[in-house]
């Protein structure tokens, strides 16, 4: 495409940001794995790179389950600009007993987008001596638990996370896609107030948000907390599907809602509170 | 016995003389420690239809079972009486150091009657009672009273609880104070200052002793991190003062003595506006992991002011008050001469608007404006004085008002004589029915029953019969809460309360107390302080609310055009005594009392009285 994947301009910033702007507040600690001598803008992660070049998904998990912290390491790659926090929340809640938890979407496996216990390094050290470079050879070989569609769907309904950019045009969609759902051409607006613990962590009382014309309180936290992303993990949860235990939303000064499900009205002036009104 | 010592001390000023008694297990298991325990002794104690401001009137401090124990915010101590303001029960709770030392003396009791000779204080050491001439510190502030009672006991480790010049000159809403904490409302200040009790210093070394150290120590770990979760962010953050914004939204908000539900200069006000400009530091009780406390920069004093949401609000918007620096002065002087901000705010605004209305004269001499804080702090000044017009602010709006007369007993904002806190009853229904029946008058802490009004799961905007359960459900959690001691804003952060409150007390007492059995204490305390209530002529009509809210829809905000229509009153308060059980007129009948298991000597003063109960 002319650029590498990692500096594509997306939602005004290179795509690798954007991923690790998503990813930041569901994990402590994020690595990035670069080809060797790749040059990537100045982000809040470990970097490493590929000792050799060219050794496809199965270099770029080996090399960053390596350097990751923990038992457990959740793997993606930089084009995944449409990641579901809710999803991924669920794949990490499946790790128990597994050393992989891997999404089939559409009849395949989505290594790129899976959980890997740290125990599978040395399989993957062996997969790369012997030129397996398909992560899926590993599958059979470990205790891995598949994740099928229907339960994928109950996260992410249109399987947005498994977009990939491969060439220009999925890259134009990609964009086409992105705006539809966040930009301000987007069919209703409604005005978040900020009140409280929210106010102080986002120094505004008031942020203006653009949703999809059946948007509901889930898509608001979730662009609330990608326009302010010290809100998630704090006043909005970490996956970023509804508010943290202790806050609520109040609807134009009249409505307390409550459920993430409940439909947003053009307009309307949510308020997000503390829960507790003692004192 | 575990958690509880088994005893409590009487002291009797007019003889100088103090005296041990055992508590019996059973009564503590019933009515458990704090506002449970101090209920039943003040049926026992206060002779029926005695004058508050009497000797005879007992001043009775309680510990609680928790106290002294490892589980985060139970460092207080309940402050039980009968009040001058209201003429039924007074119920107040504070916390800290006193509290702890309290419960060192090894007792779960101190009950205080009669009247030293002249201005005194009580020092109690390691057991031993010595009353001491305190002559020497009429007029001086609860702090300074601390810091010279510290230094003339020679003691360090005493802790001191005391009343200001309110107090000593008998306004009717003065309060206790220790460690600038005050067990704020119903007047039990002014009780302290009719027994010509300055203070009461304690030091103990008993450590609290529980049944199953280690069972305790797992909740408790539990409590502690649950504490400093997302569940009291808002406390941790911003304090209660973060209220304001909140309410002036949801058109909530007192403002000018109730004649507005909005304010518009909520804004220079709100806990996010002063945490941005003013902060000072943070601070909290012993034994506290929230740390809800917020110090603001003030001009006055010692450049810095507690502050909460109550005294915000009622030193500001109720008097019209938009610069928080005049608000600080204001709180500063309530605790200086030891005044429930709350009725002092709500007896100001009373007097304001009947200045503004050509009924009180004094007032409008005074500079008694809505906004004129130089007005309010003369005011404040006066009251705690009882000089001019503080002679009759000084006895709170109900008196005030009749004694004025006119139609000015329409705007006087209280229930029972209590002053409404800072909750708009005309927008929070369920508020409106809680306010009305609390045996403590307005009372925005001995129910929470305004969380119905923001879950989401009631019409906050009108009433129905169905909000009784809820006010009652909300009554006897707040007993049992007040009994433990365990601080409010603990308790989003239980899972399941009853059940792990019960796991609670059995690991400090060792006995096995049950959900059941927690849940039955706490309805049975509540209904104890009602039958108290009946016994000091408790009638119908004292559960309503003033003219104003049931005549009046609000003019501002999000409510706008709201009222309270006295048949949606009446609907919700019938709701109430019949989730209650209690008959059509709100009396305690027979059954229910067995029911309870209230027919022990500690209460048979209560029987025959009303006629009713």
């Amino acid at each position: 495409m002319g650029t590498p994947k990692a500096l594509l301009l997306f939602d005004g910033e290179p795509l690798i940001l954007h991923i690790v702007r998503t990813l930041q507040p569901l994990f402590g600690n994020l690595v990035v794995v670069a080809s060797p001598g790749q040059q990537l803008p100045s982000m809040p992660v470990t970097l490493v790179h590929d000792d050799v070049a060219y050794q496809g998904p199965v270099g770029g998990i080996y090399y960053g389950l390596k350097a990751a912290e923990g038992e457990f390491a959740f793997v993606t790659s930089c084009d995944s600009a449409f990641l579901s926090a809710p999803l991924i929340s669920h794949l990490m809640a499946q790790r128990a007993d597994h050393d992989v938890v891997v999404p089939r979407w559409e009849g395949r496996f989505q290594p790129l987008l899976a959980v890997y216990r740290r125990t599978v390094l040395p399989l993957l050290e062996q997969q790369l001596a012997n030129g397996q470079l398909r992560p899926v050879y590993l599958f059979d070989k470990v205790r891995t638990r598949p994740v099928e569609e229907d339960e994928i769907r109950r996260f992410d309904p249109d399987g947005a996370s498994f977009f990939n950019m491969n060439t220009p045009e999925d890259y134009a969609e990609a964009l086409t896609r992105w705006r539809a759902l966040h930009d301000r051409d987007a069919s209703i607006t409604c005005t978040i107030e900020l009140f409280g613990v929210a106010q102080l962590l986002a120094q505004t009382k008031e942020i203006s948000l653009a949703l999809p014309p059946d948007a509901t309180f889930a898509h608001v936290f979730e662009a609330l907390a990608r326009r302010v992303p010290l809100l998630a993990g704090r006043v909005i949860s970490a996956d970023r599907s509804r508010l943290a235990d202790g806050y609520v939303c109040n609807v134009n000064g009249l409505d307390f809602v409550r459920s993430a499900a409940a439909k947003v009205n053009p307009g309307d002036n949510i308020a997000i509170i503390s829960a507790d009104a003692g004192g | 016995m575990h958690g509880f010592w088994g005893r409590l001390l009487h002291v009797d000023l007019t003889s100088g003389r103090g005296v041990y008694r055992d508590l019996e297990e059973p009564r503590l298991r019933q009515y458990l420690g704090g506002i449970g325990l101090g209920t039943s002794l003040l049926c026992e104690y206060a002779p029926a239809g005695v004058d508050p401001l009497s000797p005879a009137n007992p001043l009775i401090l309680t510990s609680a079972p928790l106290v002294g124990t490892r589980l985060t915010t139970t460092a207080k101590f309940a402050v039980v009486t009968k009040s001058p303001l209201t003429g039924f029960i007074a119920d107040s709770l504070s916390s800290s150091h006193f509290a702890l030392e309290l419960k060192r003396l090894g007792i779960d009791a101190l009950v205080i009657t009669g009247q030293a000779p002249a201005l005194a204080y009580l020092f109690v050491d390691h057991g031993r009672v010595d009353i001491r001439n305190a002559t020497h510190l009429r007029g001086s502030a609860p702090d300074e009273t601390e810091t010279r009672i510290r230094a003339e006991l020679d003691s360090p480790a005493a802790w001191i609880a005391s009343i200001g010049t309110a107090g000593e000159n008998l306004v009717r809403f003065a309060t206790i104070s220790n460690e600038g904490r005050h067990a704020g409302r119903g007047g039990v200040g002014a009780v302290m200052g009719s027994k010509n009790l300055k203070a009461i210093a304690v030091c103990g070394d008993r450590a609290t002793v529980v049944a199953e150290p280690e069972a305790v120590e797992t909740i408790a770990g539990s409590l502690r991190l649950r504490s400093v979760g997302s569940l009291t962010d808002k406390y941790r953050r911003l304090g209660t003062v973060a209220n304001l914004a909140v309410f002036n939204h949801l058109g909530a908000l007192p403002t000018r003595n109730f004649q507005q539900a909005t304010f518009e200069d909520a804004e220079a006000l709100s806990g996010e506006t002063l945490t941005g400009s003013s902060f000072s530091r943070r601070h909290g009780c012993a034994s506290c992991t929230i740390q809800c406390e917020r110090l603001f920069k003030s001009r006055t004093g010692n450049g810095e002011q507690r502050l909460e949401y109550e005294t915000l609000f009622a030193l500001g918007p109720l008097c019209g008050i938009r610069d928080p620096a005049d608000v600080l002065d204001a709180a500063q002087l309530c605790d200086r001469y030891g005044l429930d901000t709350i009725s002092t705010g709500g007896t100001l605004a009373w007097a304001i608007e009947t200045g503004e209305r050509g009924l009180l004269p004094g007032a409008w001499k005074l500079g008694l404006r809505f906004g004129n804080a130089q007005g309010v702090l003369s005011a404040i000044r006066a009251i705690a004085a009882r000089e001019g017009i503080g002679e009759l602010l000084a006895e709170g709006s109900r008196r005030a008002a009749t004694e004025t007369g006119g139609s000015s007993p329409d705007w006087a904002m209280h229930v029972k004589g209590l002053e409404l806190p800072g909750y708009e009853p005309r927008s929070l229904k369920t508020m409106a029915l809680g306010l009305a029946v609390s045996p403590r008058g307005a009372c925005h802490n001995r129910s929470g029953a305004y969380e119905a009004d923001f879950s989401g799961k009631v019409d906050r905007l009108r009433g129905d019969p169905q909000r009784g359960p809820l006010v009652a459900a909300s009554e006897d959690f707040a007993a049992v809460l007040d009994s433990l001691i365990i601080c409010k804003f603990l308790r989003k952060c239980f899972t399941d309360f009853y059940a792990e409150a019960a796991a609670i007390v059995s690991g400090v007492t060792g006995w096995d107390y049950t959900e059941d059995e927690l849940r039955t204490a706490g309805e049975r305390i509540h209904t104890v302080k009602k039958l108290f209530n009946i016994r000091e002529q408790w009638q119908p009509a004292d559960d309503w609310l003033p003219p104003r809210l049931l005549t009046e829809k609000l003019t501002s905000g999000v409510a706008r055009g709201v009222g309270l229509h006295p048949e949606e009153l009446r609907g919700m308060i019938q709701g109430y005594y019949q989730a209650r059980g209690w008959d059509e007129a709100g009396f305690v009948p027979e059954r229910k009392l067995e029911e309870l298991g209230i027919a022990s000597a500690s209460e048979s003063s209560l029987h025959g009285s009303s006629g009713r109960a």
